[in-house]
């Protein structure tokens, strides 16, 4: 039995799209769960002004060729859209295939890529990493190029096994070594995925037990067939979408309802969101924003008048480089995003939000808002219930302090 | 009293010392009025992240083996910088060669654990953490300021220098260690207002409640930490003076924040700073070349700008990584992940030589040399010898030290 309050709202929002404002929360209150559910998984039309300025950025940064005006469109973007699920779901695939430009260096290939998990990534887990394998960037970023028949390189082989599809513990050295010759010639010709017959090693492969004459696309199914692919996935799901440290039991529940749709991914975020569990006081509140969350969801609610180029300057800085990972293994996430520097970074910028125009410009109604009838917003800010004494103090605070006071509490970090 | 313990006191005394109600971090906060911090021994780690080729860092010229493996690879008895008759040091690592000739330059050779893993991930979060199990929530350096705090009421802290996250090895369940990227990145804005919110009564008193373990405490002991470090940090650059220079690299720039930071007695016993790039899978020998001729030639001058201050004694840097390379090179002119592989400690006190064995390049681990020597040795050395903290509750066992310490 799940109370679809204005607190579970608000919790559900927040994990579905860049922040939540109060209407957003009455009208999901309003609507009710399954309704908001179905509205947040059926695409919705975009306005007109936002399909022009996304096109416009878009054009601009694929005709210049500038990864960082790239950066900028996909930003815009995440905030813009009338489909926010679909935008959180294509960043959860560019952290879990974490492909960076910074070896890539072809905005085509990463603007492709990004194409890719926003078409495939709602839908069948199958499609996507067999599209994935014969990516561009993924081939460059991998070195895939550098997997000849007598010189193999595991880096894809490995990566497939460990970040992947499978997890650690799934898979030996041996049977990345074996695949690897599997993927052997799966190179690139002109920027697009070229099997080079001549540098495939095609003789018999031993992988998982099973012995033939694989190619990639056989490994590649006997990783979508290996029994720890849903619970890899059910893990990773949960982790991005719900609870940092998902139980054993939750993770097999999560992998049965993968298996039930065979591996397809919005289905199963849907009904996890419908799931009790989903609204339990261990889960609400206990995921540390990333920097794309905090910067993101602060302006959208908050502010107008964007600056793209700041924003995206702002997260790179604070540790989420859009395009640019760190590694093959994503952002890590979690507790990882907070330190000392991150720290005063953060509070930087929301000491920026409100008290100049370096990122945005706060909405007056906004100011207004939170000066006069703080209570809205609170629910709307606070994913975690505030204390007594945190209570009072913002209650003390002058009415014009409210706000900032609010953004540079820890407790405004976790959504 | 020096000037910079002075101009530091006298920040103290501006910016106060931050008492919170609860189980308040002790991070920055106490321990600095202490008089005793002055020539405290200190240790630095540099973290080699990628995965080192010890084979072309400490070079064997003189085995066979080595050169039949390494056909376009390998460096020669002419290029490499002489130790002995049968091993040199990588050319561009000059810096290095001087600290050996003063006997300051500890190798330790065939270092690694059983069973390596090949995973630059999970192979850093064991050498990080110094522990074998999956989940590992702490690491070594984060539970030895644990336990010290806990047994002694020392508040010994750690800074992360460079970081953009916290190294695992630095996270302890309780001690949360500041990542400073840049000093001049960390500063607190005010936005128009006097002072920055964060250093405001209001502010404290609201992250004052906490509730243990969970990531709400987590934020407000990090935030508290972090606002206490910047209060103290904030004029930090103005008392620091250096007449030895420093190379351009990132390194060097961070090692010099470093002996800023040593110089002015604060708190931290350790250090950590990362050099990343080592994962050389192909077209090896230019970049590894740059990367160590960074490594060599910022330590080189962070040691020579700490003798000038008369600190280099109290100073032992360490470097790891999570693991060497392959034996035989590749088809792309590089070298895959392999496991055991050597580390640098530059000593203060004249102990610099071979410690361990070199391992076999015959006898190999699915086409890796062996380990010879256990990781944790190091560790154990660098705890119970030069910081003089017992290394077996923080490794879980009793490891043997070496002598370079």
């Amino acid at each position: 039995m799940i109370t679809f309050d204005t607190s579970a709202a608000a919790h559900l929002l927040r994990r579905l799209q860049f922040g939540v404002n109060p209407e957003e929360i009455d009208r999901a209150v309003r609507e009710g769960l399954d309704a908001t559910l179905d509205r947040l998984f059926t695409p919705q039309p975009e306005t007109a002004e936002f399909t022009a300025s996304q096109a416009a950025l878009r054009d601009a940064a694929v005709a210049t060729a500038s990864i960082q005006d790239l950066k900028a469109w996909w930003l815009h973007r995440m905030a813009g859209t009338a489909n926010p699920v679909t935008e959180k779901v294509t960043l959860f695939w560019h952290n879990h295939f974490a492909t960076s430009y910074n070896k890539v260096l072809s905005v085509p290939m990463m603007t492709a890529q990004n194409d890719l998990f926003r078409t495939l990534g709602s839908g069948s887990f199958r499609q996507l990493l067999t599209t994935v394998a014969r990516d561009p960037a993924m081939l460059v970023w991998l070195d895939g190029n550098a997997n000849r028949k007598r010189h193999p390189n595991e880096n894809f082989a490995r990566e497939v096994m460990e970040l992947f599809a499978l997890g650690l513990g799934n898979y030996t050295e041996r049977d990345i070594q074996e695949a690897a010759r599997a993927f052997s010639g799966w190179h690139l010709r002109e920027g697009r995925f070229w099997f080079n017959d001549s540098q495939h090693d095609s003789s018999d492969k031993t992988v998982f037990g099973k012995t033939g004459k694989f190619d990639g696309q056989a490994i590649i199914n006997l990783c979508l067939d290996h029994p720890a692919c849903p619970r890899f996935l059910a893990f990773k799901l949960l982790r991005t979408f719900v609870v940092t440290e998902p139980s054993p039991a939750w993770i097999d529940r999560v992998a049965a309802l993968f298996t039930k749709h065979d591996l397809t991914f919005a289905p199963v975020l849907k009904e996890v969101c419908r799931s009790p569990e989903f609204y339990g006081s261990d889960v609400r509140g206990t995921i540390i924003k990333s920097p794309v969350e905090l910067v993101l969801g602060t302006l959208r609610p908050l502010c107008e008048r964007i600056r793209w180029p700041a924003v995206r300057d702002l997260s790179a800085q604070l540790g989420q480089d859009v395009f640019a990972p760190p590694s093959v293994k994503g952002w890590d996430g979690g507790r990882q995003w907070i330190h000392a520097t991150a720290w005063i970074q953060r509070w930087n910028f929301l000491s920026d939000v409100t008290g100049s125009e370096r990122y945005g410009s706060l909405r007056s109604e906004v100011r207004e808002a939170i000066a006069q009838q703080p209570h809205d917003w609170v629910t709307a800010l606070f994913a975690t219930p505030l204390s007594d004494t945190t209570r009072e103090v913002l209650t003390k605070a002058v009415p014009s302090d409210r706000l900032s006071l609010s953004l540079s509490l820890p407790e405004y970090q976790l959504m | 009293m020096s000037t910079n313990r002075r101009d530091f006191l006298k920040l103290l005394g501006t910016a106060g010392v931050v008492s919170l109600a609860g189980p308040a971090p002790s991070l920055w906060s106490s321990a600095l009025g202490a008089e005793a911090a002055k020539g405290e021994r200190v240790l630095v780690l540099i973290q080699m992240a990628g995965g080192n080729d010890g084979l072309n860092t400490v070079i064997p010229f003189g085995d066979d083996a080595y050169l039949k493996a390494r056909p376009a690879l390998a460096i020669g008895k002419g290029a490499a910088l002489k130790l002995n008759d049968t091993l040199g040091l990588h050319p561009a690592m000059s810096g290095f060669r001087d600290l050996w000739e003063a006997s300051r330059l500890a190798i330790v050779q065939g270092v690694g654990y059983p069973k390596p893993d090949r995973s630059h991930f999970r192979s850093m979060d064991i050498w990080q953490a110094a522990h074998f199990s999956e989940r590992i929530p702490t690491g070594w350096v984060g539970r030895m300021l644990d336990q010290t705090v806990a047994q002694t009421g020392m508040a010994w802290e750690a800074a992360c220098i460079g970081q953009d996250k916290l190294p695992l090895s630095c996270l302890g369940e309780r001690v949360v260690p500041p990542t400073i990227q840049r000093l001049e990145e960390f500063r607190l804005t005010s936005a128009g207002r006097e002072t920055a919110l964060v250093s405001t009564a209001a502010w404290k008193q609201a992250v004052s409640s906490s509730e243990s373990g969970s990531e709400l405490d987590f934020l407000r002991r990090s935030a508290t930490s972090a606002v206490t470090s910047a209060e103290r940090l904030a004029s930090l650059s103005k008392t620091y003076r250096s007449a030895t220079p420093y190379p351009s690299s990132r390194l060097a720039q961070q090692l010099q924040l470093v002996a800023q930071m040593i110089t002015a007695d604060l708190p931290a016993r350790v250090y950590f700073v990362t050099l990343d790039g080592f994962d050389t899978h192909s077209q090896q020998l230019p970049g590894h070349a740059v990367l160590l001729g960074e490594l060599s030639s910022a330590v080189s001058a962070f040691f020579a700008d700490l003798d000038e201050k008369g600190r280099g004694d109290s100073v032992m840097l360490t470097t790891f990584s999570e693991f060497g390379r392959r034996l035989a090179e590749n088809g792309s002119l590089g070298t895959d992940h392999g496991a055991a592989s050597v580390l640098f400690t530059v000593t203060p006190a004249g102990k610099g030589g071979l410690y361990g064995t070199a391992p076999s390049l015959t006898d190999l681990d699915d086409g890796d040399p062996k380990f010879t020597t256990d990781f944790r040795r190091v560790y154990a050395t660098l705890l119970d010898r030069w910081l003089q903290r017992p290394s077996q509750p923080v490794l879980g066992e009793a490891f043997a030290p070496l002598d370079f310490a």
